[in-house]
């Protein structure tokens, strides 16, 4: 390391020593500033691109798969599996099941990393107040996720086609509207992961938190003979989520589906956030 | 200017900050001292809104440090120079940093030179070393230009040079009329850095005087006596003594305490002894903080005789 210069130039832009500024009125900061801040970390970091491959790879193969088994469902011996014709949205949203860890995983790492790491105590100083830190977050990792969670849609949609041939539907504004629907009902996990791992802080507690809650607990549940237990699993996000996602008219309305998924993402955060300003960074 | 009044910080039974309540005052470099688990980082934290203090407040500038908008605009501080993910550059680092309080992305370079690490700004924080880390945690804290400034062991892992550098940084912030609050355990660096001390022992206060105040308080600042007439030695002790002043008798000398070199000297002459020396001997700060705090050490190790540190 070279020699180092000991002067301490008043500040460019902002110079306001030794006379306590930065008042509210002052440019830049607050929940603006907090959103900049957390979208420039989320991006400089390598696990993001992980993330997002992995949720690209995850996409095709489960899309593909999924693709296969209807196919042959629908030209085995055995009438009574048969799925007929299919949207390739439909498959591309059944895909989910596996490759929504991908995103989950994206969010999660948003916060527990910064607990693995220590980098919250520098976070917090930056943006000291807990809501505004969260609401930042959940604003950048909804809105990525979001994005990804459509564009990953729309792949398993051109992954299935080709697979299911002449059992494939394609409409395009359906199509749309699932890719859309997929990209929201990521966000909404996104922001669910995000509350639960603000509240658990280590990454492996919140990956088994919400694994369990998106995968094994419903599964448990739907295999109940009792039709009040295998009813409980409607009320959990996952299933919720793909209610929503199918615009499913029964158990209930696919916007009951959309509400029960925002409720749980809602709930969540407000965890996350009452641990966060209760216990010491 | 940092206040605190009657900041206090309980774990459980256990009160890591008792009652603490001092100004920390500008245009001063204010060493912060005490043993290992005093509360001196958890006081820190409280200052900086990461730890909720069990009772009391901290304020920066009269006002909670919570409740700013740009927080680095008035405070930098380095706390822990872990606190970084060891996947981002430095300059991302910076830029994220920078924009989170609206700070020109210019400064993020500016501060980077200062620091000495322009070169290695590209690289990954995982990469540096403890003291490369250590300059990055002080280019955080001197970001936003802010007239309060706090360092948690700011010189840890870093070389002579570094030390050097640090020291002088300390003195051109705090002569730019700056509030620079430094805890340290390097007393022999703490005398060179800092005008003002602060030292706590188990949560609570000891000492917030001048390092001038705190060695001329020490009883290992005394005056030496040596003669070749043991009884004039003897009445002059005798007379001190009567004066409630602390004397010793060592290697046939005294060791005075609580007189000037002056007031001995002239007893000695009044009584007319006979002396070969008459020299202060003047406390290192390092004597002078281990008889401060030698009630609160928590974590003291078993075996101190032979113990120079």
């Amino acid at each position: 390391m070279g020699a180092v210069g000991t002067a301490v130039r008043p500040a460019g832009g902002s110079g306001n020593a030794a006379s306590g500024g930065g008042s509210g009125r002052a440019a830049g900061g607050g929940l603006g500033g907090a959103v900049a801040a957390e979208w420039t970390k989320l991006w400089s970091v390598r696990s993001i691109w992980w993330s997002l491959l992995a949720g690209v790879v995850l996409m095709v193969a489960t899309s593909a798969q999924l693709a296969i088994y209807t196919a042959n469902s629908n030209t085995n011996a055995d009438p009574s599996d048969n799925e007929g014709v299919v949207a390739v949205g439909t498959t591309a949203i059944r895909a989910l099941e596996l490759a929504q860890f991908a995103l989950v995983a994206l969010a999660m790492l948003a916060i527990t990393s910064e607990y693995s790491t220590g980098t919250i105590r520098a976070t917090l100083q930056w943006v000291p107040r807990r809501g505004r830190l969260l609401l930042a977050k959940t604003a950048v990792v909804g809105s990525v996720v979001f994005v990804a969670g459509a564009l990953l849609g729309i792949l398993g949609a051109f992954v299935a086609r080709p697979v299911l041939g002449g059992w494939a539907s394609f409409p395009a504004s359906g199509t749309l509207g699932d890719a859309l629907a997929i990209g929201l009902y990521l966000a909404l996990i996104g922001a669910f992961t995000l509350g639960v791992g603000a509240a658990l802080r280590s990454a492996v507690a919140t990956l088994i938190t919400v694994f369990m809650i998106l995968t094994v607990v419903p599964a448990l549940l739907q295999a109940s003979s009792i039709t009040v237990i295998a009813r409980v699993a409607d009320g959990l996000p996952g299933v919720a989520g793909e209610h929503f996602m199918l615009r499913d008219t029964a158990p209930y309305p696919a916007g009951v589906g959309l509400a029960v998924l925002a409720a749980w993402a809602v709930a969540g955060l407000v965890a996350g956030l009452l641990v966060l300003r209760r216990r010491d960074a | 200017m940092i206040a605190l009044r009657g900041l206090t910080k309980r774990y459980g039974a256990v009160t890591a900050v008792d009652n603490l309540s001092l100004d920390i005052a500008a245009g001063r470099v204010t060493g912060f001292l005490g043993p290992n688990g005093a509360g001196k980082s958890t006081t820190m934290r409280m200052v900086l809104g990461l730890d909720r203090p069990t009772a009391g407040s901290a304020r920066v500038n009269g006002r909670p440090y919570a409740t700013m908008r740009h927080p680095l605009r008035e405070v930098g501080a380095l706390l822990d120079a872990k606190a970084v993910h060891p996947g981002r550059t430095a300059r991302s680092h910076l830029r994220a940093m920078a924009r989170s309080n609206g700070i020109a992305g210019t400064r993020v370079d500016e501060v980077l030179a200062t620091v000495g690490l322009a070169e290695v700004a590209g690289k990954r924080a995982g990469t540096y070393s403890l003291g490369m880390g250590q300059r990055l945690g002080i280019a955080g804290a001197l970001l936003g230009d802010p007239p309060v400034l706090m360092f948690d062991e700011p010189v840890n892992g870093l070389d002579p040079d570094g030390v050097r550098w640090v020291r002088q940084l300390m003195r051109s912030l705090a002569a730019e009329g700056r509030t620079v609050f430094v805890s340290s355990h390097l007393m022999s660096e703490m005398q060179l850095t800092a005008d003002h001390l602060v030292v706590i022992g188990k949560g609570r206060l000891i000492a917030d005087a001048t390092i001038v105040e705190v060695i001329a308080a020490s009883s290992v600042t005394a005056v030496r006596v040596r003669g070749p007439e043991p009884a004039g030695l003897a009445a002059l002790r005798d007379r001190l003594v009567a004066g409630s002043v602390s004397v010793e008798s060592r290697d046939g000398g005294l060791i005075v305490t609580g007189a000037t070199v002056e007031e001995v000297g002239d007893l000695a002459y009044r009584l007319g002894v006979h002396l070969h020396e008459l020299s202060t001997r003047e406390a290192s700060l390092e004597e002078a903080y281990l008889e401060l705090t030698a009630d609160s050490v928590e974590y003291a190790a078993l075996a101190r005789s032979g113990e120079v540190a």
